[in-house]
């Protein structure tokens, strides 16, 4: 759920909710390790009496190594309090640190974390989550349901960072014994927050207010996850260790070490040269040189995020958008010039997938593409006739099409600098527009400007721009409630509003049973799509790159290896010497 | 040997200077386009009672001028406050920063000084010998090396090929380095690479100032005159003529130093050295105000105490400004 301009900073997004919102044991993820975890054997539940899906948390057959796995990456933290942090790479870490409810499995099916076993009421409103009976906190204190209670209620209360957004329905938790935490909503939750807060322990946060946890830099997080935090050395390195208290199978690295690198083409020269094993993420150009490297594997999965063109749909009395964009006809008729499969092949050198809907394909199960004359792609041809056909035709013969008011088909055009791939996107986008007789005018911008240009909710000054969406949720509500007439001063950048897509989202946020809910949200992307706020350009693959003679038993699953909302991979990886 | 006026009349022009530059930083950052919260706020879907409960906790829901006065306490008192993106005091953060990128400057400046005014000095002293144009050529050419360029070369040839030495941050990770001196010999060996990259980049002009000032002196007529009375070669050098060419190399040393401690920006990118230079781009990227009025002033502060440094310089070196 995070904007991104130069790097593609994707969170997890979560695929199989499913299995977990019926309840149903017969749609538990398969237990068995991928192919390409050789030489890991399955191993049982995390705990005794879980009645949840049962997944691999770690393979018991390979014993607990005192290596380091070592991950080069290219930001580091803002900060490690998991209450204020809005960056990926607090996220990747304080997951392992801490424990959620509930965790997606490496095949991204959704598997115990805290709470061995969770259930839903018969009228959908309360969430019972069974807690791991041998949890302790890295201090010693055991786990209870009071940390659960804490964490929500807290959360909810004082609307305290990104987590708030899955508690807006929160009524209370309550505590019927130390292991049993009894969540309630007022409304039912189609999507289950225990795969998305890190529970804290109550003994050390309860006595903060908002304003101190706002201030707090949480310098060494106690947590019951698989690893413990050891050092952060700023601009450096983070180092974690193997917790000798955790409550599941205990990983089989001994410690963690994420190592930052200023400079990509040096952070690849460290794969080469083995000073790390895995890379969180790597350019297309630097991936291009690393494929095929020795001892080194690079990997291109799909993601959860897109790249987008919006336009200014502002209806603000003080809006300097061009109003001509409020007509459907110009932004479909846009829809229809550009190429997508152009923009993949040539701005991301072929790592992607063409765009349509505004929910990514990695989200397979909720996806909607267009069929048949549903898909406006690569036609100029229609693009022409629609404008044609709305009277919008080229008066005073400069290649530029004019209203019939005489007002020029001329937008301006707007795309983040340093994202190199925004900005080849837009000049292709530039062309295919000029083609169809519309005129851009492209200035590029650092993504800071762009986004106090963008979201101006009461004199935005612009009229097009180039960005792109990651995704931290395993859920297509996130996505779609960007477009909500009450996102706009929020998360909606292009001021769209429409009634009929509040309604349907409102209705899909509480409908439980999936495939009614799925019927739903088709009919909101499809309008989404059809509407043409956004072109969706493309679904940009994640790339990485690790090293196959130091750690086996990666697994490769769409999102990617690391850095995905699956900290599987971490607890699975053995060393291989 | 100084006159109280003077150094009174230096130093209150350079407390106001700082003054001045401490006003422009805070206007300047807030006139830019963009704010530190709005990402932020996005990115975690805020509420509105979180993002205004950022705004308090930054100061940014203040009036302006509440803020400039909490500016000005703060940058005074050496606080400078907390970091937007951190999430920490500035205080510690820059702490943290300088004390890497001193390190840095100091070990590429002594090698830049020394190393530069001994060639110069080598070059004027056989002005029109092969030596002389060699070395005249060889600093042209360091001169014009793209420092990032230089810095990726080295990481090629001494981390990638020949694996000698480390070629990223200022420790190796993991590594749990327990005796101080293991820990300084691990330091001095990711110290190597950036230092031999800065002075490589730097020297040129050290060797070209010295060697044409030199040139210069050794022209003068007194330069003749210690030659007539028969003192040798090595005491007409570094005696009359060393002493009087090194005026613009002390100055060009206090620029170099105000320079660099921002501008090692590259060094410090190319070999992940975490040091002032990155911390000021990532910071203008995200807004962080704190971090970028504190990092401009330090570099104020650094540019005028070198260069008071320098004017003191002349007052030994020439006695004619002590006069003046």
């Amino acid at each position: 759920m995070q904007r991104h301009g130069s790097r593609d900073g994707e969170k997890r997004f979560g695929g199989l909710l499913v299995a977990l919102i019926l309840g149903l044991a017969a749609c538990a993820p398969n237990a068995t390790p991928s192919p390409s975890s050789s030489g890991v054997a399955s191993a049982g539940p995390a705990a005794s009496g879980a009645s949840g899906p049962s997944a691999s948390v770690a393979p018991s057959a390979v014993a607990p190594s005192s290596a380091s796995l070592k991950v080069g990456w290219s930001s580091e933290p803002d900060t490690l309090n998991p209450l204020t942090t809005y960056s990926t790479e607090a996220e990747e870490v304080l997951q392992l640190v801490y424990d959620k409810l509930l965790d997606y499995g490496v095949d991204l099916s959704v598997e115990p974390g805290l709470a061995a076993s969770n259930e839903y009421s018969a009228d959908g409103l309360a969430i019972t989550y069974h807690l791991q009976p041998n949890a302790k906190w890295s201090d010693g204190q055991a786990v209870t349901s009071a940390d659960v209670k804490y964490t929500f209620e807290a959360i909810h209360k004082d609307s305290l960072g990104q987590y708030a957004q899955w508690l807006v329905d929160l009524v209370g938790v309550d505590t019927p014994d130390p292991q049993t935490a009894v969540v309630k909503f007022t409304k039912p939750q189609a999507f289950n927050p225990g795969l998305t807060i890190p529970i804290l322990p109550a003994h050390i946060w309860s006595s903060k207010d908002a304003k101190a946890i706002g201030a707090f830099t949480n310098p060494t997080p106690v947590g019951s996850g698989p690893y413990r935090f050891v050092e952060w050395k700023k601009g450096e390195s983070l180092t974690l260790k193997r917790s000798d208290t955790f409550w599941g199978p205990p990983p089989i690295a001994g410690q963690v070490i994420y190592v930052l690198y200023a400079n990509e083409d040096v952070e690849a020269q460290a794969l080469k040269n083995g000073d790390v094993d895995i890379l969180t993420e790597v350019p297309p150009t630097i991936w291009d040189g690393l494929n095929g490297a020795d001892n080194v594997k690079a990997v291109s999965l799909p993601s959860f995020s897109f790249h987008h063109i919006g336009f200014n749909l502002s209806t603000a009395a003080g809006s300097k958008g061009n109003p001509l964009l409020k007509d459907k006809t110009i932004r479909q008729a846009l829809s229809n010039a550009v190429d997508r499969n152009q923009l993949v092949q040539l701005a991301l050198a072929g790592h992607g997938k063409p765009g349509d809907s505004i929910i990514p394909i990695g989200l397979t199960d909720w996806h909607w593409a267009p069929t048949g004359d549903q898909v406006m792609d690569a036609n100029p041809d229609k693009a022409k006739a629609l404008l044609d056909a709305a009277g919008y035709i080229d008066r005073n013969g400069d290649g530029v099409r004019e209203s019939p008011a005489g007002k020029p088909l001329e937008f301006r055009l707007i795309a983040i600098q340093s994202t190199s791939v925004d900005v080849r996107a837009a000049q292709l986008f530039r062309d295919a527009a000029a083609a169809v007789g519309i005129k851009l005018d492209l200035t590029t911008l650092d993504e800071n400007t762009l986004g106090n240009t963008v979201y101006n909710k009461d004199t935005p000054d612009w009229d097009i721009f180039v960005w792109g969406w990651d995704s931290g949720v395993a859920d297509p509500d996130y996505m779609l409630g960007v477009p909500l007439c009450s996102q706009i001063g929020g998360n909606n950048d292009v001021f769209y509003c429409d009634k009929t897509y509040d309604a349907l989202y409102a209705k899909q946020a509480s409908t439980v049973d999936v495939a009614a809910r799925k019927a739903i949200t088709d009919q909101m992307q499809q309008k989404y799509y059809e509407d043409a706020a956004y072109i969706v350009m493309w679904y940009q693959d994640k790339l990485q790159a690790y090293r196959t003679d130091t750690w086996g038993g990666w697994t490769e699953v769409e999102g990617g290896l690391v850095f995905n909302f699956t900290r599987d991979n971490y607890l699975r990886v053995f060393p291989l010497k | 040997m100084f006159r109280i006026g003077y150094l009174a009349r230096k130093l209150a022009i350079g407390a106001l200077t700082l003054l001045a530059v401490a006003t422009f930083n805070f206007i300047l950052f807030r006139v830019l386009p963009g704010n530190p919260i709005q990402l932020q706020a996005r990115a975690g879907n805020l509420s509105a009672e979180a993002v205004a409960r950022l705004r308090e906790l930054y100061g940014l829901d203040q009036p302006i001028t509440t803020q400039y006065l909490i500016y000005l306490r703060d940058v005074f008192t050496g606080q400078f406050g907390t970091s937007i993106t951190f999430q920490r005091p500035v205080a510690d953060i820059l702490a943290e920063r300088l004390l890497n990128t001193l390190i840095l400057l100091a070990a590429a400046t002594i090698l830049v000084v020394l190393l530069g005014i001994g060639l110069g000095i080598v070059a004027a002293a056989r002005r029109g010998s092969r030596v002389d144009s060699a070395t005249v050529v060889a600093a042209l050419v360091f001169w014009s090396l793209p420092t990032f360029w230089t810095g990726l070369i080295l990481v090629f040839v001494f981390g990638v090929y020949l694996h000698m030495l480390p070629v990223s941050g200022v420790s190796t990770p993991g590594l749990g380095l327990t005796s101080p001196i293991a820990s300084f010999v691990d330091l001095v060996r990711h110290l190597i690479l950036p230092t031999i990259t800065l002075a490589l980049v730097d020297i040129g002009q050290f060797v070209l100032i010295t060697r044409s000032s030199l040139v210069d002196v050794l022209t003068e007529d007194y330069i003749l005159t210690a030659k007539a009375k028969g003192l040798s070669r090595r005491q007409v050098v570094l005696r009359h003529g060393v002493r009087n060419a090194l005026l613009p190399v002390v100055t060009t040393t206090a620029l170099y130093v105000g320079l660099t401690i921002g501008g090692a920006i590259q060094v410090e990118t190319v070999f992940s050295w975490p040091g002032m230079g990155r911390l000021m781009y990532d910071a203008v990227l995200r807004r962080d105000y704190p971090i970028l009025e504190a990092s401009f002033f330090i570099f104020a502060v650094v540019v005028v105490v070198a260069n008071l440094v320098s004017d003191l310089l002349y007052q030994v070196l020439d006695p004619r400004v002590r006069e003046a």
